[in-house]
């Protein structure tokens, strides 16, 4: 009935980018299970996916007390060795009991929630991703999950939590339905977004490729902005506008692939978003300013540099 | 960077001084938060004149999240919500300052558990990944607190931390810093129990003299010449005691000189108080100033 999950997304606690092979055994987070690497057109390296299970209270904007049981997935993730993700998600379904059953069934049934009693999913997707719906006590709690599993990631005894500047964590909440194609992402405070989306067909794991992919981009375009913004241009001598802008050179600006893990059917989705509110049209925007700071810093050195040499 | 602020006895300024260095770190550019470890009393909302957590929060404080009854502590950006107007735009090129208050009548640690220490090191690591500089307040004196904290940076080899020992400049005060840091239960003995290397600990524990009355300021021109002569030879003699004690020049960070403003409120000295209102004096907001600097300068932590 409803698909909703989370995604977190930070710098990887690294000074540099991490190799395909640390990726690896960063992400191993179980014995057995392999992690998942795609090298084009960007390395990404996706965990084997974790079982929480839960028996909860569902969120719901109404304030009415939904009680579920089942499993949450949870993987994490790691884009050019320099982005971590954690991300979770749950599939709705009625239950055909009004009891909890042996959890051998809802293993049985990875990352599905067993709705018990009477529930809209309107109503639970709205108490998810609406802005000042009840949190009751007890409830889902998707956002202590999956920063858990980042948490996994980020304190990796293969990483030197070096990292080149600080960022704080976005959390881009989802909710995902069939129906007529549509989408809203919205920005709320610094770190969180929502995401509704309504897909034809019926739910699989590439919607939730699609989310983390947009929360990759949508952090690296936050990260940028705050780049950008700490270095203060016109403010400060340029020579500390250049320095404080290094960062981005050296960590960000490479790392901007968006749709490169996006299922066919679901690249309109993208396209949408680049049309309006227009992601890459910003990353550019920013892109060019910062190499433009850049090059005249390199004039200004240049020139200082000829007139020292011709004396 | 963590940095835990702890002193030797109550009332020696460590709190008005934390959150001044923590103020000034973050106008210097850098993204800073201040914890309020302070469990018995959570003043810090106070300091950063944030009204409704003037004495910690009733939903969500750290408290509470230590004990397991919250997922995550409240946080309060005091460049929004502070009362006072000063404070309540973010200066051009100021990094951010976020207060992580208390739990209002929440009550000093009674015991230190495994799961104690898990949810500290998660804090810690996920506020070290964000913020240039973590302040934590520990409480005044050997406290579960101090233990805590020793035991969770034990766990995150990697999180660079420092602690500042904060004594006013006398001599029940000098002695007792020196027992703090190397008496029974002090900061070496808890640490060393827990696993630190007592070296690199030394290394990371630097003094800070708080309300110094130098003998030459300019609050002592109307004193007698006996009581200044007085003045003079206690001071050496304190110096000469700090320095038998290792709480001499070569430990000391930086001291923060008397100042009217501070005995009257604790709040933080910005510079409308010192260049408009003229309220506190130029010299206070300048060791604030410099303290914020060599805070995470490594020249000044240089071992010895």
């Amino acid at each position: 009935m409803l698909v909703m999950g989370e995604v977190h997304t930070g710098l990887l606690q690294n000074s540099g980018e991490i190799s395909e092979p640390a990726c690896r055994q960063v992400l191993g987070l179980m014995t057995g299970e392999t992690v998942r690497v795609s090298r084009r057109p960007i390395v990404h390296a996706l965990s084997p996916d974790r079982l929480t299970g839960v028996d909860c209270v569902l969120p719901a904007a109404s304030g009415s007390r939904i009680r579920g049981v089942g499993t949450v997935v949870s993987r994490c993730a790691v884009t050019g060795g320099r982005v971590a993700q954690g991300s979770s998600y749950v599939r709705l379904a009625r239950s055909e009991t009004d009891r909890r059953l042996p959890w051998s069934h809802y293993l049985a049934r990875p990352g599905v929630i067993e709705v018990l009693g009477k529930a809209r999913a309107a109503d639970i997707a709205e108490g998810f991703v609406g802005e000042g719906a009840p949190r009751l006590h007890g409830c889902l709690d998707l956002t202590a999950v999956t920063g858990r599993f980042l948490d996994l990631v980020q304190t990796s005894p293969l990483l030197n939590r070096r990292a080149p500047f600080r960022m704080p964590r976005t959390i881009l909440r989802w909710v995902a339905e069939t129906g007529e194609p549509s989408i809203a992402f919205t920005l709320h405070t610094e770190q969180e977004r929502t995401l509704r989306l309504t897909h034809p067909g019926p739910f699989t794991p590439a919607v939730v490729d699609l989310c983390e992919d947009l929360a990759v981009h949508d952090w690296l375009l936050t990260s940028l902005l705050v780049v950008v913004e700490r270095a203060r241009v016109g403010a400060t001598p340029a020579a500390e506008v250049a320095a404080r802008l290094s960062p981005a050179v050296d960590h960000l600006l490479h790392l901007w692939m968006p749709a490169a893990r996006v299922e066919e059917r679901l690249t309109p989705f993208w396209e949408s978003l680049e049309r309006r509110p227009g992601f890459s049209r910003q990353w550019r925007s920013l892109v060019d300013r910062v190499r433009d700071q850049l090059a005249v810093h390199t004039l200004a050195l240049l020139s200082a540099n000829a007139e020292t040499g011709g004396r | 960077m963590l940095v835990f602020a702890i002193s030797d006895k109550g009332g020696t300024g460590r709190s008005v001084t934390g959150t001044n260095i923590a103020y000034r770190h973050a106008l210097q550019g850098n993204d800073v938060c201040y914890l309020d470890f302070d469990f018995g009393s959570p003043t810090a909302g106070a300091i950063f004149s944030v009204g409704s957590v003037a004495r910690g929060t009733r939903e969500s404080g750290l408290h509470e999240y230590l004990r397991g009854d919250c997922p995550q502590p409240r946080r309060v950006d005091v460049w929004a919500e502070s009362d006072r107007e000063g404070l309540r735009t973010r200066p051009p090129g100021a990094g951010r300052l976020v207060l992580l208050p208390g739990s209002e009548g929440g009550g000093e640690l009674s015991a230190l558990s495994e799961e104690v220490v898990g949810r500290c090191v998660q804090l810690f690591g996920r506020l070290e990944e964000e913020f240039d500089l973590c302040m934590v307040d520990v409480s005044a004196g050997r406290s579960f607190t101090a233990e805590l904290v020793l035991a969770a940076t034990v766990r995150m080899p990697a999180v660079p931390f420092r602690w500042l020992v904060f004594h006013r400049w006398t001599r029940q005060h000098i002695i007792a810093a020196d027992g703090l840091v190397t008496g029974t239960d002090g900061l070496f003995d808890v640490g060393t129990r827990f696993g630190h290397d007592p070296e690199v600990l030394r290394d990371r524990i630097r003094f800070v003299r708080t309300a110094v009355l130098e003998p030459d300021a300019a609050e002592l021109v109307g004193l007698r010449d006996e009581q200044r002569a007085w003045l003079s030879a206690c001071d050496s003699e304190l110096r000469e005691l700090a320095g038998r004690h290792g709480v001499g020049r070569t430990t000391m960070l930086g001291k923060v000189p008397l100042d009217p403003v501070l005995q009257w409120r604790e709040q933080l000295i910005t510079d409308e108080d010192v260049l408009a209102s003229k309220i506190a004096n130029v010299e206070t907001a300048a060791a604030f100033d410099d303290l914020a600097k060599k805070i995470v300068d490594d020249n000044a932590w240089e071992g010895l």
